[in-house]
């Protein structure tokens, strides 16, 4: 086989583990972003907090949200806005620093946070 | 109103056959359930010979630091010699070797928690995201919704009992809680396991393998009110991989690396690092040759 084909297979290999290990990190941050409180559980997203802090800037105090199964949910909105809030810096910083890593890693074995040896 | 003690625990069944040895998983697992997510209030179920084999290669002190609760139950040996299953060690190897999975519907009457995750052996605890099920307004959960985590390939057979049957369930992890309702759920499990060839002839499931799935999956509908996907699902994705995979390496408790082999290209694998999420290992071998490396980093 010629190098220049090599090369590309080798190229080709390497874009899979990449995907399917942006794949995993995207996984793993989704697994983060989901909050179980008071028998629900809910998804921390943009439209979430949005909405809490538009609930907290209108003086509210104890709401009810629909969870990730549309069943009714209490919460004393401050405190569930400080926690999801909170988590939601946590896991995008997290994801942030592992996608940039990721991207910047251009062997497989560093992809896979491997040695050359693979150990 | 809730009980002042609400226990919570997890359950597990294991039962060794001929070639895998089920209670290492479970002690294995009991470690990783232990360290990640911070239960202690573990039971397995297994059969006097595997737990002989389990002290033999373990040693009774690792066993009770792991597993705080094993009730012994004997094996039923004709359904042992009848329920054979093809087991494969990547696609090189491929065995039939008894499948023993008929007391899960028991897990109702056998566990001793109020709250109760119940998991297969071979579903890696590798974070605390199962912690989320714990006092849920949702009784009775389990996923129908499953990922591969080789994202490209798909396998649309594994959705349904039959192409235009209902939605399978799958029985990987199961979350309930000791109410009337989850019991008649049970119930009608036992039903279903007592009654396979009826079941069968009415749901339409292929081959002759007795399969948890399967009866879950028909309870979960019965108990719908003949509704498809009428039980929630746990708040967590089920990932899996195949039996078709390998693991490379274990890195630490809650990171493993994984050969996947390529949907294109049978026998021939990429590699994924797998870290912070649980997940289903398919491949029984390949948990058992990785065990000792789990062992040290879970104890």
């Amino acid at each position: 086989m010629s190098t220049r084909l090599t090369k590309a297979l080798e190229f080709a290999n390497y874009r899979v583990t990449l995907n399917n290990q942006q794949a995993q990190l995207k996984a793993k941050t989704q697994s983060l972003l989901s909050y179980s409180i008071n028998g629900g559980t809910f998804t921390i997203d943009l439209t979430l907090i949005t909405f809490c802090k538009q609930l907290i800037d209108n003086s509210q105090t104890e709401v009810v949200l629909l969870d990730i199964y549309n069943n009714p949910i209490k919460v004393d909105v401050e405190s569930f806005y400080e926690e999801i809030i909170s988590r939601y810096y946590e896991v995008t910083n997290n994801y942030y620093a592992e996608y940039e890593k990721l991207r910047k890693s251009r062997k497989v074995h560093k992809v896979l946070d491997l040695n050359e040896e693979g150990k | 109103m809730k009980k002042e003690s609400n226990t919570r625990g997890v359950l597990m069944f294991a039962h060794n056959n001929t070639e895998i040895d089920y209670f290492r998983l479970a002690v294995v697992n009991a470690l990783l359930v232990q360290k990640n997510l911070g239960i202690k209030n573990i039971t397995v179920v297994t059969d006097p010979h595997s737990l002989a084999q389990g002290e033999k290669t373990l040693g009774k002190r690792l066993i009770k630091k792991a597993i705080n609760n094993i009730v012994v139950v004997d094996k039923d040996i004709q359904f042992k010699a009848k329920n054979q299953r093809l087991y494969k060690d990547t696609s090189h190897t491929a065995k039939y070797l008894p499948f023993y999975n008929v007391n899960r519907c028991d897990a109702y009457d056998i566990s001793p928690y109020d709250e109760t995750i119940l998991i297969d052996v071979d579903y890696l605890i590798l974070s605390d995201t199962l912690n989320s099920c714990w006092g849920h307004n949702n009784e009775l959960m389990m996923n129908w919704k499953f990922q591969d985590i080789m994202y490209e390939r798909k396998d649309p057979s594994l959705n349904r009992l039959y192409d235009m049957g209902i939605t399978m369930y799958w029985a990987t992890v199961v979350y309930f809680r000791k109410t009337e309702y989850v019991e008649s759920f049970f119930n009608i499990v036992k039903h279903v396991k007592d009654n396979p060839q009826y079941y069968k002839d009415l749901y339409k499931w292929h081959g002759t393998l007795y399969r948890n799935d399967f009866s879950f999956s028909i309870a979960a509908h019965v108990m719908s009110g003949f509704v498809d996907k009428g039980i929630p699902q746990l708040p967590t994705t089920l990932y899996k991989s195949f039996d078709t995979d390998d693991i490379h390496s274990a890195v630490d408790e809650n990171t493993i690396v994984m050969y996947l082999e390529k949907p294109r290209s049978p026998g021939d694998f990429m590699l994924t690092k797998w870290q912070g999420v649980d997940i289903h290992i398919m491949n029984k071998w390949a948990i058992n040759r990785v065990s000792e490396e789990l062992l040290e980093y879970a104890k």
